[in-house]
C-alpha cells in the first residue's frame, strides 16, 4: 500500500469516530435539561422544529461536504465539518498554505499543508469562542463601536473577497464566470425564486463545466 | 431561575465543553499524523510547521468576526451553548434560526412569553439535531466523496487540479454574491465594497508585492481583509 492510501485510512479512522461522537455528545446538555428539570417536550413538537430546520439547512447537509471536498480532501473535511467556519476560516487558510509551499494539489505534501493549516485555525478559533466564552461581553464593552460594526458586517464579505481575489488571480478567465453565475442566480432569485443550496450547486458545478471546457481546449491546443 | 440563569448555570459549561473538547481531540490526532507521515515520507518538516503557523495567523481575523458574534449569540441562547455552538458546525445565524424555529413550533416567540423551559429545551434539540446533519454525513460518507472525486477526475492530475480550483472559485463566488446582492434586487453598496476592495488588495499583493517580499505572502489574507473592512466602513459613512 503506498502512502497516500495509508494517510486516506488513517484520515477515516480519525475522523469517522470522532464526529459521529461529537453528533452525540452535541445532545448532552439537553438532555441534561430534560433529565434534572422534568421538562421533557412532546416528541411531535421537536419533530416539526426539527423538519422546519431541515427545509432551511438539509440540503446543505449533503451540498456542502460535496462543493468543498475538492478543496478540502479528506482530513480537511472531517476537520471543517467538525470544527466549522469552513468558507470563512478553514478554506482561505487551506488554500493560502498551499500556495505559499508551493504545493500540489492531489500530492501527498498538499493533504498534510492543509491538514496543519486548518488545524492551525481550528486552535485559534477555539481560542477566540473560549475567551468570548470567559471575557467576551467586557472585551466588547470597551471595543470602539466602528470596531464592533466593522467586523460584525464586513469581516465575512471581506474574508470571502480576498479568497476569490487569490484564486482569480491563477484563473482570471474562470473567475469571471465563477462570481457572474451566481450573481445572476441572486439576481433572478428576487423574480422566481431558487433556493440557496440550487445556487451553490449551479454555481460550483456551472464553475467545473466551464473549466472543463478551458481544460479540453488547451490540452487540444499544446498537442 | 430564568432560562438565561439555567443556560448559564456551571455545570452547562461542563457539559457543553464536552463537544469542544472532542473538536480538540480531533485536532491534535490530525496534527500528529499529519507530523508522523511527514517524517516517514521525509517531508522538510518546515513545510508543515509553516503551513500550521499560516492557518494560526490568517485566522485570528475571521476569529475575531466569531468573537464578537459570540457575544451577541450569548445575549440570546446562554454562554455555555454559544461556546458549544460556534466551536464546532454552525454559524451564529444558523444557531440562531434553529433556536428559534423552536419557539415556532411550539407557536410562541422566541425568548418571548410563553418561552417556558420545555420550550427552550425543543429549541436546543433543535440546534443538536441540525448540527448532526452536517457531522453524520461527513462521519459516514466523507469516504465516498473521495470516490466521487476520484470519478470526476477520472486520474487526470492536471484535470484534478483544475477542478478543484473550479469548485473553490464557484462556491466563493456564491459567497461573494451573497454578499453584494440583496433582495429586490438591490446591491449591497458597503459590503461590495468590502468584498472588492479585499479581492483587489488580494490580487495586489500577489502579483506586486509577495514576488519581492515572499514572507508577506503568510500576511496576505490578513491584510487584505482589513483593507476590505476599512473600505466596508467608509463607504459605509459616505453613502449613509
Amino acid at each position: 500500500m503506498n502512502y497516500m492510501d495509508l494517510w486516506k485510512k488513517a484520515c477515516i479512522k480519525i475522523g469517522t469516530p470522532t464526529n459521529l461522537i461529537a453528533a452525540f455528545t452535541a445532545f448532552i446538555p439537553v438532555l441534561y435539561l430534560c433529565i434534572h428539570y422534568n421538562c421533557w417536550p412532546d416528541v411531535s413538537l421537536i419533530l416539526s422544529a426539527w423538519g422546519l430546520t431541515l427545509v432551511a439547512f438539509g440540503a446543505f447537509y449533503i451540498v456542502e461536504p460535496v462543493s468543498y471536498y475538492a478543496a478540502l480532501g479528506m482530513s480537511g473535511t472531517y476537520l471543517s465539518f467538525l470544527s466549522g467556519n469552513i468558507g470563512n476560516m478553514r478554506v482561505p487558510c487551506a488554500s493560502l498554505a498551499l500556495d505559499v509551499t508551493d504545493s500540489e494539489s492531489g500530492t501527498l505534501q498538499a493533504e498534510i499543508v492543509s491538514t496543519m493549516a486548518i488545524c492551525g485555525s481550528i486552535v485559534t478559533n477555539l481560542i477566540a469562542t473560549t475567551l468570548a466564552a470567559f471575557v467576551g461581553s467586557a472585551i466588547v464593552a470597551i471595543l470602539p463601536l466602528v470596531i464592533k460594526t466593522g467586523l460584525q458586517s464586513y469581516a465575512s464579505a471581506a474574508i470571502f473577497g480576498a479568497t476569490f481575489g487569490n484564486f482569480s488571480l491563477k484563473q482570471p478567465k474562470l473567475a469571471i464566470f465563477g462570481i457572474g453565475i451566481p450573481v445572476i442566480c441572486k439576481i433572478l432569485t428576487s423574480y422566481i425564486g431558487i433556493p440557496a443550496w440550487l445556487i451553490i450547486v449551479l454555481s460550483v458545478f456551472g464553475t467545473v463545466g466551464i473549466a472543463r471546457i478551458f481544460y479540453t481546449k488547451a490540452k487540444k491546443a499544446a498537442a | 431561575m430564568d432560562n438565561l440563569q439555567i443556560s448559564n448555570q456551571p455545570i452547562m459549561w461542563v457539559l457543553c465543553g464536552i463537544t469542544v473538547l472532542v473538536a480538540a481531540i480531533q485536532t491534535v490526532l490530525f496534527i500528529r499524523l499529519a507530523k508522523k507521515t511527514s517524517k516517514e515520507v521525509e517531508l522538510n518538516p518546515e513545510i508543515p510547521n509553516k503551513a500550521f503557523k499560516i492557518g494560526l495567523i490568517s485566522a485570528i481575523g475571521p476569529a475575531a468576526g466569531v468573537f464578537i458574534v459570540m457575544v451577541g449569540l450569548m445575549a440570546a441562547i446562554g454562554g455555555p451553548m454559544s461556546w458549544m455552538r460556534l466551536s464546532i458546525i454552525g454559524a451564529a445565524a444558523t444557531e440562531l434560526a434553529a433556536a428559534t424555529n423552536g419557539a415556532t413550533a411550539a407557536g410562541v416567540t422566541f425568548g418571548g412569553e410563553g418561552y417556558t423551559l420545555t420550550i427552550l429545551a425543543v429549541s436546543w434539540f433543535a440546534m443538536a439535531l441540525n448540527g448532526a446533519g452536517w457531522l453524520i454525513c461527513t462521519g459516514l460518507f466523507t469516504p465516498s466523496l473521495e470516490k466521487l472525486r476520484d470519478k470526476m477526475s477520472g486520474g487526470d492530475m492536471g484535470w484534478l487540479g483544475a477542478m478543484s480550483a473550479a469548485c473553490s472559485i464557484g462556491i466563493f463566488g456564491y459567497l461573494n454574491a451573497n454578499s453584494m446582492v440583496a433582495k429586490g434586487p438591490s446591491i449591497n453598496i458597503p459590503t461590495t465594497a468590502a468584498v472588492l476592495a479585499a479581492a483587489l488588495s488580494m490580487m495586489f499583493i500577489g502579483k506586486v508585492i509577495t514576488p519581492k517580499h515572499p514572507r508577506l505572502a503568510e500576511y496576505s489574507l490578513g491584510i487584505a481583509m482589513i483593507i476590505g473592512i476599512i473600505a466596508g466602513i467608509v463607504v459605509e459613512g459616505i453613502t449613509a
